[in-house]
């Protein structure tokens, strides 16, 4: 058997092959999405498809890359499957993605020929702008696990059909590049690892690592008391008129783990989950808690159960449209946490914002003459914890994009930022006081600008925890501040939208609050003197 | 008699390295460091080492004076800068906390970004906007911004940084706050971004001038006094100091920029590394410098240390020039433990300084890499630092046989676990600074130093495929001897895309003009001969649509359209070299011009010494049975003592050296053999 000091040292190679292919895709491509925002994932896949190193980017990805594999082998014999192939994929309803735009690419490892690991990575294209959310037809085009490239050279006829359905095939042809250089880089260094140790040594490391998660999740698991855990939350959207109700039962039994969700029927809106998206979520949700540290591979699926209703919102049966599944995603991570704070309080915080809040605009740059498409997730507030507050502004949970830098964004796109910064009394009051959420106000510099938002937590509020109040809802604004419904609306030359993201929740009850951290908060306008008096039992001069 | 004097003030200690220009004699001694005064220290090494010196020396001999400190980098990682205020574009206050807006653990819930610098209530913002083109979009409203100066004024901030947007293409509006702050608040230490780093982006400018107004005044202060103690003591050359990039700077200029000298100390040890490689015949260069609680490893191409535009300090961004060093939170003290998945781990938890490795007897229990070092025999069974320093061998034999138990292991092969681990650990931070940027480290030369780095130095570069290790005379002394002989140096940098299509050379050669007008008042002011000055230019460049940028040196001589051509085939080589592909028909455009201005300073080279007998049996004091992990098994290795090592001694491995700091290992199947400089060049066996 293999020494775990030797999968420990091997374990760490492959880890830094996913890291450098990361590193490859973010500084080669185009799109102001990857290059900028970092919104893809790399990832290692030993030969049977299964993860053996991801690089830490984005966790729901996890769920796009899961099937891969296993829908290319399912379509190609082994025999055909060559030496320089690249096979392509998108399409949540049949292995290989979570939504449309992020688009795999996976390339067969080949040590004495034969499939000795899988190279992948992920992207997501800002592309497939302005559709509309019936059914998955509307979103995109639908890409199966085929090949796209043979001896490294993509193939022209695939290609040419791809670009077709994009509205942007500039970006796209470039990003694609970059996408099979991630992959190709992946293919050199595992070989020169296999080189270095023998194929037979790495096999044998990639099972064993698997093992070692598993043992780390059961440990994890072990160490939290017996017992079934319930929650409900509800889910709202600006896709809906009213709002879904959603729950989970969560048992743990010694070192395994079930979840039972509660879910409606899924909705002719974009909001569904497939259940790949609904596994990687509910893994992200499950490690935070048990592990943080345990690699990020397959082993920690298998002491893991999770079941929801087939045909439902969180797994969905094709046709359901599937584009803005995030914002469900991160109602899940709440609801896992919400359950799990019933065991172990100590260890999970109060809601976040719950959101991932996108707004993304599209039209003719009158610079260029060029059709431009810039998509923005915007983070918000974090939830607190039994020792600190939470985080004011950032991406929670399922997702971690970084913003696009406004030197570059003006530079690139016929759009100006107007502001950028803190929601003022946002953040759910607490012993430990929830983050602040996030807004931004942009405004068009021609006409013809198409906007789309998309949020949640509209209508609800992200709960706080102990005691904790909850956080601000989220809204979307005109620039007067007027709210304006719906996701979509055609923007003239000067016309504003703002958007305001969620709050978080706090926890604890905010009585017990530090005098001195409530001082603070009103100095530096975090909070309101009214919020002091009425949570905080405060009174101010302001 | 020119004497030269190049003082590292370190966190433990502070190294005091000295040259005599006329003899090339040198000589090194160490104090321990005053953190409550710094400079303290500084001065009593130097008056020691001036009275240890033979012949008769005062300060006012002395014709160089090169000093490394840590003050700036401990403020940041302390945060005990001063009371800070900021004036920004408005709309954008709370940038400074948003950051990128990614949070710093991906799964570790409790991991939370670092407090802002400037709290919320000392973020100003005044009326003003320019667009991406330089144009002004809303004009600056002055009253406001002498009513918000006022305001932080009243707060009573010490210190003032102005960041508004795209004041890289016009520092306009942030030169006429400044003259407002001059009026109305002269005390202030002011910092603009467009002075501190002209550069695209605007969060990482600003948390970069953010920073540089934290520690301004406290390294105002510091140098100041030091200033004063040293013209008291009676030096009369221009004392410098040592920064981020490898070079050296006036004090007067670091008071104005300090965030540039954020990370000078690693940056001497490695500018130190490059040059005694280099005497040694070794120009491309890994260097690996392992100490207590963390490890630096660096790059050098060519004997010049590679350079990088911005890292991350304690999870904030300070862009300015400084050499690419990666840090890991691993070292000689690092805790050895078993995770829940049956894993040994090394690090990042250190035993420190105190307790300490259990080794040191002063209640560590835990095991650290040292301990294991002790265990296999490697390290001294009885006493470290030359004997002054007694250890418990026995204790850590205990530590480590306890792990040991959990795992079904023996002793021994615990600890070759715990140095594997390490190792790999090791490994991974060299892959980063070389595979990943694109350089194979099996045409390099491994260069060991730190108190931890000649012991692990060989069995890293096996797993690397690097084919040499050299471990310097004085491995604990590198960075003072780097500041011996260190450039003085500054670098201008203006970023203005420009597409590099034909007719571009016009636009190229404004930029560089521009900026080689501000190297030559450089020059001038620090009063830098015109034999001694060198200019280099680099652009940084990248396709159209991409958004990072590769540096390619741009040759001497007149910016033409010929030039240009030459230097968009060296960015296609170079994008293909790092990236795996080049797109030779996408536009190429330059983002920022990038002028090294450098001051060359005479390197004393002493001639290598002719090399002796190859018989090392002279320099042998001893034998320690050691268990190595490649023969499996105990073997008596010989001890030989560095300061008898002659030019010319050959040393098969296994072998062993011990000096005043450290012990290098020799393996078996590898072999040593010792230079004219004294140096241990270990050839890996096996290597091409």
């Amino acid at each position: 058997m293999i020494d775990p000091v030797q999968v420990e040292v091997i374990g760490s190679a492959l880890s830094s092959i996913a890291d450098e292919m990361g590193e490859t895709l973010v500084k080669a491509s185009y799109s102001t999405n990857i290059k900028e925002r970092r919104d893809c994932t790399t990832a290692l896949f030993d030969a049977r498809g299964r993860t053996l190193a991801q690089a830490e980017h984005i966790p729901i990805h996890l769920g796009s890359l899961m099937g891969i594999v296993d829908a290319v082998r399912d379509r190609y014999p082994d025999e055909a499957i060559r030496d320089g192939d690249t096979f392509i994929g998108n399409d949540p309803h049949t292995g290989g993605g979570t939504h449309l735009p992020d688009i795999v690419l996976v390339t067969p490892i080949f040590v004495d020929g034969a499939i000795a690991a899988w190279a992948t990575n992920l992207a997501h294209h800002a592309d497939f702008a302005d559709r509309t959310h019936a059914h998955i037809y509307t979103e995109g085009l639908r890409i199966p696990a085929i090949r796209f490239a043979r001896d490294w050279e993509i193939n022209d006829e695939v290609f040419a059909l791809i670009l077709l359905n994009c509205q942007v095939p500039a970006e796209r042809v470039a990003d694609f590049r970059a996408q099979l250089a991630a992959n190709r880089c992946g293919v050199r260094r595992y070989r020169e690892l296999c080189d270095r140790y023998g194929q037979g040594v790495l096999d044998e490391a990639g099972a064993a690592l698997l093992d070692y998660t598993e043992r780390k999740i059961r440990a994890g698991i072990a160490a939290i008391p017996d017992g079934t855990y319930a929650a409900t939350d509800v889910f709202d959207s600006d896709e809906l008129d009213g709002e879904l109700d959603v729950g989970l039962e969560l048992t743990v039994d010694g070192e395994e783990m079930r979840l039972d969700f509660t879910a409606p029927p899924q909705v002719r809106a974009s909001l569904n989950l497939v259940f790949t998206a609904l596994q990687a979520t509910v893994f992200y949700a499950v490690k935070t808690v048990v592990d943080p540290d345990a690699p990020a591979n397959a082993g920690l699926h298998r002491p893991i159960t999770v079941d929801a209703p087939y045909g439902s919102l969180l797994n969905a049966s094709p046709p359901a449209a599937v584009n803005g599944r995030t914002q469900c995603c991160q109602r899940v991570v709440d609801l896992v946490h919400a359950a799990l704070a019933q065991a172990v309080p100590d260890r999970v915080i109060a809601a976040c914002n719950s959101a991932v809040t996108a707004a993304t605009f599209s039209g003719d740059d009158p610079r260029t003459g060029a059709y431009y498409v810039y998509l923005e997730t915007i983070g918000g507030g974090y939830g607190a914890g039994a020792c600190f507050d939470g985080m004011d502004g950032v991406q929670v949970h399922i997702t971690n994009t970084s913003n696009l830098p406004v030197e570059s964004l003006e530079a690139e796109y016929p759009l100006l930022v107007e502001e950028y910064a803190l929601v003022d009394d946002s953040g759910g009051p607490g012993r430990h006081r929830g983050g602040m959420g996030i807004q931004r106000r942009i405004r068009a510099e021609h006409d013809g600008c198409v906007c789309n938002t998309s949020t949640t937590r509209l209508r609800s509020k992200p709960w706080g925890l102990l005691g904790g109040w909850p956080g601000a809802s989220a809204r979307v604004t005109d620039g007067d501040g007027n709210p304006l419904p719906g996701t979509v609306r055609t923007l003239s030359d000067g016309q504003v939208v703002a958007v305001f993201t969620p709050g978080a929740g706090g926890y604890g009850d905010p009585r017990e609050r530090a005098p001195e951290d409530v001082a603070r908060d009103l100095r530096e306008e975090r909070i309101s003197p009214q919020t002091a008096k009425e949570a905080y039992g405060v009174e101010s001069d302001g | 008699m020119p004497l030269r004097i190049g003082v590292d003030a370190g966190g433990t200690f502070t190294d005091v390295y000295l040259l005599d220009e006329e003899s090339g004699n040198t000589a090194v001694t160490k104090v321990s460091s005053t953190p409550e005064d710094p400079g303290s220290a500084v001065i009593s090494g130097v008056l020691r080492i001036l009275e240890e010196f033979p012949g008769d020396h005062a300060l006012n001999s002395v014709a160089y004076f090169a000093h490394g400190t840590t003050v700036a980098t401990n403020t940041l990682l302390q945060t005990t800068g001063v009371r800070t205020g900021l004036i920004t574009t408005q709309g954008f206050r709370d940038l400074l906390e948003l950051g990128r807006q990614r949070r710093p653990r991906l799964y570790d819930l409790s991991a939370l970004k670092p407090e802002p610098f400037v709290p919320r209530d000392l973020r100003l913002e005044v009326p003003e906007r320019l667009r991406h083109d330089g144009q002004v979009a809303r004009d600056l409203d002055l009253d406001r911004v002498r009513a918000q100066v006022r305001r932080l004024r009243d707060a009573g901030v010490e210190a003032v940084a102005v960041c508004l947007l795209y004041s890289y293409v016009s520092p306009k509006h942030e030169q006429a706050i400044g003259e407002i702050l001059a009026e109305e608040f002269p005390e202030a230490y002011v910092s603009l971004s467009s002075e501190v780093h002209p550069e695209f982006r605007e969060y990482e400018r600003l948390s970069t001038v953010v920073t540089n107004a934290y520690v301004g005044p406290i390294m105002s202060r510091y140098l100041g006094g030091l200033r004063d103690a040293l013209d008291a003591a009676g030096l009369r050359c221009t004392p410098y100091v040592t920064q981020s990039n490898g070079g050296i700077i006036s004090f007067g200029e670091s008071q104005r920029l300090p965030v540039r000298t954020a990370l000078s100390g690693p940056s001497t040890g490695v500018v130190g590394a490059a040059q005694v490689a280099a005497a040694a015949g070794f120009r491309d260069v890994l260097t690996f410098d392992m100490g207590g609680t963390s490890t630096d490893v660096s790059l050098v191409n060519d004997a010049t240390p590679r350079t990088v535009s911005g890292i991350e300090i304690a999870g904030r961004p300070v862009h300015a020039p400084m050499l690419d060093i990666n840090t890991v939170g691993a070292g000689g003290g690092s805790i050895a433990w078993i995770d829940s998945g049956g894993h040994l781990k090394t690090g990042p938890r250190s035993a420190g300084a105190a307790p300490g490795p259990v080794c040191y007897g002063q209640g560590g229990t835990e095991p650290t890499v040292t301990d294991a070092n002790v265990v296999l025999g490697i390290l001294h069974q009885t006493h470290l630092l030359a004997g002054t320093m007694a250890i418990d061998a026995a204790a850590a034999h205990r530590a480590v046989e306890a792990m040991a138990g959990r795992l079904g292991m023996s002793a021994e092969e615990a600890a070759t676990g715990i140095v594997s681990v390490v190792t790999a650990n090791m490994a991974r931070a060299l892959r980063v600074i070389s595979v990943q940027r694109g350089h194979n480290p099996r045409g390099y030369c491994l260069v060991a130093f730190g108190g931890a780095g000649p012991l692990h130095a060989a069995r890293l570069a096996r797993e690397l495929g690097i084919p040499h290790v050299l471990v310097p005379r004085r491995p604990g002394a590198l960075s003072a001897l780097g500041m011996l002989t260190t450039d003085l140096r500054t670098d201008h940098a203006r970023t203005q895309v420009t597409r590099l299509t034909d007719g571009a050379a016009t636009a190229c050669a404004t930029a560089f003009s521009g900026l080689q007008t501000e190297a030559e008042a450089w020059f001038a002011h620090e009063a830098i001969p015109e034999e001694r000055r060198v200019l280099r230019r680099v652009v940084d460049l990248r396709y159209v649509g991409q958004n990072y940028e590769l540096s390619v040196p741009l040759p001497g001589g007149p910016v033409t359209e010929d030039a240009l051509a030459r230097l968009r085939e060296d960015f296609h080589a170079a994008h293909e070299r790092m990236y795996g592909y080049r797109a030779t028909g996408d536009t190429v455009e330059a983002v920022t011009f990038r002028v090294e201005a450098i001051g060359t300073v005479d390197v004393p080279h002493a001639a290598p010494e002719p090399l002796g007998d190859p018989d090392a049996a002279a320099a042998v004091t001893g034998h320690r049975s050691v268990y190595l992990a490649e023969s499996g098994g105990r073997a008596d290795v010989p001890v030989h003592d560095r300061a008898r090592l002659r030019p010319g001694h050959r040393l098969p491995g296994p072998a062993l050296v011990d000096q005043y700091d450290t012990t290098t290992l020799v393996p078996p199947g590898d072999e040593a053999v010792v230079d004219g400089h004294h140096n241990i060049v270990i050839t890996i066996g096996g290597a091409p």
